[in-house]
């Protein structure tokens, strides 16, 4: 009985830590977990979940057992809606059909690796996406096909950088920093017109919008570790993206004084 | 205003590719960004005001998000966060950030302090839409 209790938190551990890396709010991989161990009738569960880490107890009913507790760290974040969306489903459908608990953990082992959007597929839509809001803000069709490049051009840079382990400060802040470089070179050499334009479209996928809803989200229920942490997140995404491009601006006002 | 609800149309489905939606929710999570930016931009031109457009504008993405989520068993997440992002005031960081540089201290906290408020008028209608919504559907999605 006790390896069985240990089986089911693991299981319940692996759901909750694939939800919190690719992005899910706290209280739902909170919730998740404590739906898992519910559904292999283990009732005494309490779990506490920050975007760092992830502590869950069991307890026996009638205190008779040890408790059992799991602690994981979470070091890497990184935005991933369908797998969140897909364990979700899992730990729903476990109420209806309860699965033999290695079924359960291949199942969350198809998750893990399932893929995302091939690679070639993201960066046309990083491309797409920051070149019509380009158009949104008024952009003509010289700014639109500068900001298109520019961004697919600042999506790999960042993707390098992600995979080599660089923290999100320097990814966002070189990030920026190559959309105003490039942006400030097609202007020179005349593929764009207005500047701004290009280089707001062009930051437009390093925003933090995933880290302001979370800390909204979470810290409505309840969860002000989670809130404050991801509030702190967006604010340094900010702080980075606003310094990039700051950095980039401030040598060509102060070296060629703003004009080309 | 139809080539404005297209642009924000291909714009949010660029974005939901990005943070990896599954694939039925691309077209729905698509529609909720181009809906909340159209009431965005609508709002924008008659009240002036960037900060009471935003909120209505985010207003309607989360009332979506969460409308859909119910419809369509999905999280809410999946809807709200690209649909959220062309309202996300960059152009707000730029000029703030520009108008620092060239020492423009007035104007930079002019310019700042409003997208700070833009900013948290997005957060206070997530936070208002998804309370309301709380309060009527107990159940969490």
């Amino acid at each position: 009985m006790k390896a069985d209790r240990r089986r089911v938190l693991a299981l319940a551990v692996c759901a909750g830590e694939i939800m919190l890396k690719n992005g899910a709010e706290t209280y739902r991989v909170e919730d998740t977990i404590v739906r898992i161990c519910k559904a292999y009738g283990i009732s005494n569960v309490e779990s506490f979940v920050t975007p760092t880490g992830i502590f869950v107890t069991v307890d026996y009913e009638n205190g008779s057992d040890e408790p059992i507790t799991f602690i994981k760290r979470i070091k890497t974040r990184t935005i991933d809606l369908n797998k969140v969306s897909k364990v979700n489903t899992f730990s729903r459908s476990l109420m209806d059909t309860r699965y033999s608990i290695e079924n359960g953990l291949r199942i969350l082992k198809d998750i893990e690796s399932y893929p995302t959007y091939p690679k070639y597929i993201r960066v046309f839509c990083a491309g797409l996406a920051s070149s019509f809001f380009g158009a949104l803000l008024g952009a003509g069709i010289l700014d639109f096909l500068s900001s298109f490049t520019i961004s697919m051009i600042v999506f790999l840079a960042v993707n390098y950088l992600e995979r080599h382990q660089a923290n999100f400060f320097i990814q966002n802040a070189l990030g920026s920093a190559i959309a105003s470089l490039l942006a400030l070179l097609f202007v020179y050499l005349g593929f764009g017109i207005n500047l701004d334009k290009i280089i707001i479209s062009s930051i437009m996928i390093l925003l933090p919008g995933v880290a302001i809803t979370n800390a909204v989200r979470d810290s409505i229920s309840g969860d002000l570790i989670s809130g404050t942490a991801r509030g702190v997140e967006a604010l340094i995404t900010a702080i980075s993206i606003a310094s990039g491009v700051g950095i980039i601006m401030n040598l060509w006002i102060h070296s060629l004084g703003g004009r080309f | 205003m139809l080539t404005q609800f297209i642009y924000a149309y291909i714009s949010t489905v660029g974005f939901s590719l990005l943070f990896n939606i599954p694939k039925s929710a691309i077209l729905k999570s698509a529609m909720v960004g181009a809906l909340g930016w159209l009431i965005y931009s609508e709002v924008h031109q008659f009240s002036q005001s960037a900060i009471l457009s935003t909120f209505l504008g985010a207003c309607v993405v989360s009332v979506l998000s969460e409308i859909f989520a119910r419809k369509f068993k999905e999280a809410v997440t999946v809807f709200v966060i690209p649909g959220i992002l062309p309202l996300v005031p960059g152009s707000g960081m730029y000029n703030t950030m520009l108008a620092l540089i060239q020492q423009n201290f007035s104007t930079a906290a002019l310019i700042g302090s409003e997208t700070i408020f833009i900013a948290g008028s997005i957060a206070v209608a997530i936070l208002l839409v998804s309370s309301f919504t709380r309060l009527i559907f107990l159940k969490k999605i």
